[in-house]
């Protein structure tokens, strides 16, 4: 005889493997790909086992060889993804060798529960509410698969229904532990991904930023109280690079050194203001990175961000996550620097060799020129009156790239105009560095300022005696990119979000309109949702309590339970009410749960008259005679009788009947002599 | 009334031993006015048990033995043609007698047993395009012996459905097979006197559609019927003519019993012979298992509210 194998239609086990495969696969960044690959295999070895094209599940032995390997290959590569990305690929590889050998009941609970855990997890890593929908329709198909693992013949509609339902009853219980359980704080750090990173980078070879300019990914969100600056003004920074090899610009390791230093004394830096602020939130997208945004001088007073003292925002933990701070700017309040020699000392280092063209050109401009502003708008001049062209696609710059740039191809984008400007500046000797962030931003209505990957931009800082100078040399070749953003400074060329389709759907007008509904949801989502923090659950613990205090608490908690009581009281009034009305048959069953206490219980198939027989053989005989009655009582009200006027005094005689059997039963049947 | 059912019981004990119960649910079946199907060994009674029926009721009776070349036309009659009067005469085949006895009927090939099978159902047959209505009341007792036996046509499942009861007799007890021996060697069945009389017959299945079924009892049908039909043990489920059936046979046993409403344990007790051959085709093909009804009665809760 062919022994079937357990997947062969069971909707269970096809449930089990979808979920499986679909939550692996919007983990695709943390895990690695082979893996990917082995919960594919799975995937389709138990599609095959459901559809029957496949009769025999794969032989332990092959398995056991599987595994070995992916665990000398996750050992081997998987050490430096660090303990919680290694788990995560040892917990995804596992399941699928397991699902790859699903037979019993104990596998398929195993897995089962995983998968909760793997759910989770990925909210870890997704956040956003697509993926949160996402996961709990996953969720929602596993609570269905245990459904047709306990009744495997009910239909689709029938078993959706019913898990549809259960679902909605958790859903109270699911809002209320969402306002009421303690926020803690973050317990571990989430390690950077293996993928590529999005945003901007603390190290710049001109070039990088082409490849952002066409990433229409939001960076961040603001929402400001009042005011809101112009296009022009909103410059918001996110990182300082003060370091320059002759190629690339990136963090001078020695500010870092010296932030690490602070940090650790925790000694904070409190930038002078003065002048009006402004003062908005920031809900910031996850993004791996510490850096953090603000229009000059920004100050904030959150605990959790630090001040920089080159000015920059930075968070003490990376973005896994999004965050929302509160800012506020004072855009007129100069930026001075902290220690001004080192800033100074920084801001002047040069390579010692490359670029000769370049050097000559600054050394003869200096001569000429004796002030520092005199120098600098000759250096402004030089890109005003030659033939400069900002383009989103230069041409590549591998070796001596500023001499290429300001001589031959003079095209170029942010980047490399904030470079050579810098560059100029430090080799006519004045401070200067390189400053990189986004510019603009979109307005969504009234409520909130959404800034993309592609507003990212680049610009410079002098040291002046009024502390650092912002000169936007992008600003003097190409102003339209400065007024209405990227696009129009770009619009005639077509590399703006090359290849993606984004550019022709927004002229359809619906298709607009939905990118900015989906946008505001998901505004509201990261708002409302995510950014409930404890300080919202404090808010609103005192909006609803006024002062918190324990008893308070109780009292509230006392109440939610008591309401939860009385819905539940109202959805199953019915119910009780039945058996209350019902009657006879009421009674007959308390009968029934007496006689169970003194050790008879009725087998739940065994009908009244039988039953009746038993106990008249087993029980002493005036219990006996009283349950005899109590039968007959019974069987007259439930099956005889079709008068409705009769129930009334049926039920009557049966209360009088179960009193008087209470008694009986009470009373201990005559003692039997005990003969020596 | 009842002291004549009674006394039935008591007429066809004397020629079946120790089967009290088997000859009540035999009883209840034909009050019922269903076709009754005895599954057994040879040798156990089956023919006397379906004989004595007969002659108690009163009613006319033949039999017909059902081999491997019985043609339809040798149980339902033929049309011959007289030559005297130029006409054709139908001449009635064995089929046309109240209680018919259809011995071993799977013993005879699917041809004659479909016959016969539609004869009961629609009480009437149909020859060379002329309709004929068999008497009534119309009873046809079959006969069969368990399918494991060489040369025999088991009886489909559609067809199996058509029988209201299965029962079987079963051995005899010690001290019953003992009393048998010692009766006289004379023919017992011949000398049963008929009790009820066919228009008593008809008084009594009249009474049986008047007595009471509760919601309770509709109810605990239907969970089990149901019951069958989700759970996956179960070969082929009950169907609405099963619980009809089933309803049927209960009210006929609550009557048999002397009572004018059903209880659970009317069902209780009609179930395994109503339900089993709907169920299961053959015990003989799982000879293994225990009685797939009487594990569907220990499932359900007779008072579950």
């Amino acid at each position: 005889m062919v022994r079937l194998n357990p997947s062969a239609y069971n909707k269970a086990h096809l449930l089990l493997t979808l979920v499986l495969c679909i939550s692996s696969f919007t983990l695709t960044e943390p895990l690695e790909t082979w893996i990917l690959l082995i919960v594919c295999c799975a995937t389709i070895i138990r599609f095959s086992l459901f559809m029957n094209w496949q009769k025999h599940q794969i032989s332990l032995r092959t398995l056991n060889l599987l595994a070995i390997l992916s665990a000398i290959v996750l050992a081997t590569f998987g050490w430096q993804l660090g303990l919680l990305l290694g788990m995560l690929n040892l917990l995804v590889l596992a399941s699928s060798l397991k699902l790859m050998l699903l037979a019993s009941r104990r596998d398929y609970f195993q897995l089962i529960s995983i998968q909760f855990f793997l759910i989770g997890t990925g909210l870890v890593f997704n956040q956003n509410i697509a993926f949160s929908l996402l996961y709990g329709a996953l969720t929602m198909m596993l609570l269905l698969s245990l459904a047709f693992h306990i009744s495997p013949v009910n239909t689709w509609s029938g078993q959706i229904k019913r898990t549809g339902k259960l679902c909605l009853q958790a859903v109270p219980l699911c809002i209320m532990l969402f306002l009421v359980t303690p926020k803690l704080g973050p317990m571990w750090q989430m390690p950077v991904g293996k993928g590529g990173e999005t945003g901007l980078s603390d190290k710049v070879t001109p070039g990088d930023l082409s490849q952002l300019a066409r990433s229409s990914d939001l960076a961040f969100r603001v929402n400001f109280d009042d005011d809101i600056p112009v296009m022009s003004e909103r410059y918001w920074r996110a990182l300082v690079l003060e370091d320059f090899d002759g190629k690339s610009w990136q963090v001078a390791p020695f500010r870092e050194r010296i932030r690490q230093r602070y940090q650790r004394t925790n000694h904070i830096f409190t930038p002078r203001t003065s002048g009006p602020g402004i003062a908005y939130q920031v809900l910031s997208e996850p993004s791996k990175n510490p850096w953090l945004f603000g229009l000059d001088l920004a100050v904030t007073r959150d605990n959790t961000i630090w001040q920089g003292r080159e000015y920059q925002l930075i968070s003490r933990y990376p973005l896994q996550s999004g965050i929302s701070y509160r800012v506020r700017s004072y855009t007129q309040a100069p930026l001075l620097p902290d220690v001004e020699l080192l800033d100074r000392r920084l801001n002047l280092q040069l390579p010692e060799q490359g670029n000769p063209r370049t050097r000559e050109w600054a050394a003869n401009l200096r001569q000429r020129h004796d002030s520092d502003k005199a120098f600098i708008g000759a250096v402004s001049n030089y890109f005003q009156e030659q033939e400069f062209r900002y383009t989103l696609n230069p041409s590549p710059m591998p070796t001596n790239a500023m001499d290429q740039f300001l001589f031959e191809d003079r095209a170029g984008f942010c980047v490399h105009y904030a470079g050579a400007m810098a560059y100029a500046l430090r080799l006519g000797g004045i401070p200067a560095r390189m400053v990189t962030g986004y510019l603009g931003g979109e307005m969504r209505g009234e409520e909130y300022m959404s800034v993309y990957q592609y507003d990212a931009h680049a610009w410079v800082e002098w040291l002046s005696e009024n502390g650092w100078q912002r000169l936007d040399p992008t600003a003097l070749v190409s102003p339209l990119r400065l007024e209405f953003g990227l696009q129009r400074a770009v619009e005639y060329e077509d590399s703006f979000m090359q290849g993606s389709a984004l550019s022709r759907l927004q002229q359809l007008a619906w298709v607009n309109e939905l990118r900015m509904l989906l946008a505001d949801m998901d505004y509201l989502w990261s708002r409302w949702i995510l950014g409930f923090d404890r300080d919202n659950q404090e808010d609103m613990l005192k909006a609803l309590l006024g002062e918190v205090t324990p008893l308070r608490l109780a009292l509230a908690g006392a109440a939610l339970v008591l309401f939860t009581a009385l819905l539940l009281a109202i959805y199953q009034y019915k119910h009780w009410l039945v058996i209350r009305h019902s009657s006879p048959a009421y009674y007959y069953h308390k009968g029934l749960r007496l006689l169970e206490r003194s050790d008879i219980e009725r087998p739940r198939w065994m009908g009244p008259q039988d039953f009746n027989s038993l106990v008249q053989q087993q029980q002493p005989a005036h219990v006996a005679r009283q349950f005899d009655k109590m039968t007959r009582c019974y069987l007259r009200s439930s099956y005889e009788t079709r008068d409705d006027a009769e129930q009334q005094i049926l039920k009557k005689r049966m209360r009088f009947l179960l009193a008087k059997l209470k008694k009986a039963l009470k009373k201990k049947p005559p003692a039997k002599r005990q003969g020596f | 009334m009842q002291a004549k059912i009674q006394q039935a019981v008591n007429q066809i004990s004397k020629v079946i031993l120790g089967k009290e119960q088997e000859i009540k649910l035999a009883l209840t079946c034909l009050l019922a006015g269903g076709h009754l199907l005895i599954e057994d060994l040879p040798g156990m009674g089956k023919t006397t048990l379906s004989n004595a029926l007969a002659r108690v009721f009163g009613l006319g009776f033949s039999r017909i033995q059902f081999t491997s070349d019985l043609l339809p036309a040798d149980m339902l009659g033929v049309n011959i043609f007289n030559t005297q009067h130029q006409v054709f005469n139908f001449h009635p085949g064995p089929l046309f007698n109240q209680v018919v006895l259809a011995d071993e009927i799977n013993r005879a090939s699917p041809k004659t047993q479909s016959a016969l099978l539609e004869a009961m159902e629609e009480h009437q047959i149909s020859l060379d395009g002329e309709t004929h209505a068999l008497p009534s009341p119309f009873f046809v007792i079959g006969t069969q012996n368990p399918e494991h036996q060489a040369g025999t046509y088991p009886l489909p499942e559609s067809q199996l459905d058509r029988f209201l009861m299965r029962i079987q007799l079963g051995y005899p007890s010690w001290q019953a097979e003992k009393d048998m021996l010692r009766q006289p060697q004379q023919k017992e069945v011949e000398k049963l006197q008929p009790v009820i009389s066919p228009t008593s017959l008809i008084e009594l299945q009249q009474q049986i559609s008047e007595v009471h079924a509760s919601d309770d009892i509709l109810d605990y049908i239907l969970r089990l019927v149901t019951y069958s039909r989700e759970s996956e043990k179960f070969p082929s489920a009950l169907s609405p003519r099963a619980s009809k059936a089933l309803l049927q046979a209960a009210r006929s046993w609550a009557m048999v019993n002397n009572r004018d409403y059903l209880i659970p344990e009317d069902v209780q007790t009609v179930l395994p012979a109503v339900a089993e051959h709907r169920l299961r085709s053959a015990l003989a093909e799982h000879p293994a298992q225990t009685s797939l009804s009487q594990w569907l009665l220990e499932q359900v809760d007779p008072l579950a509210a």
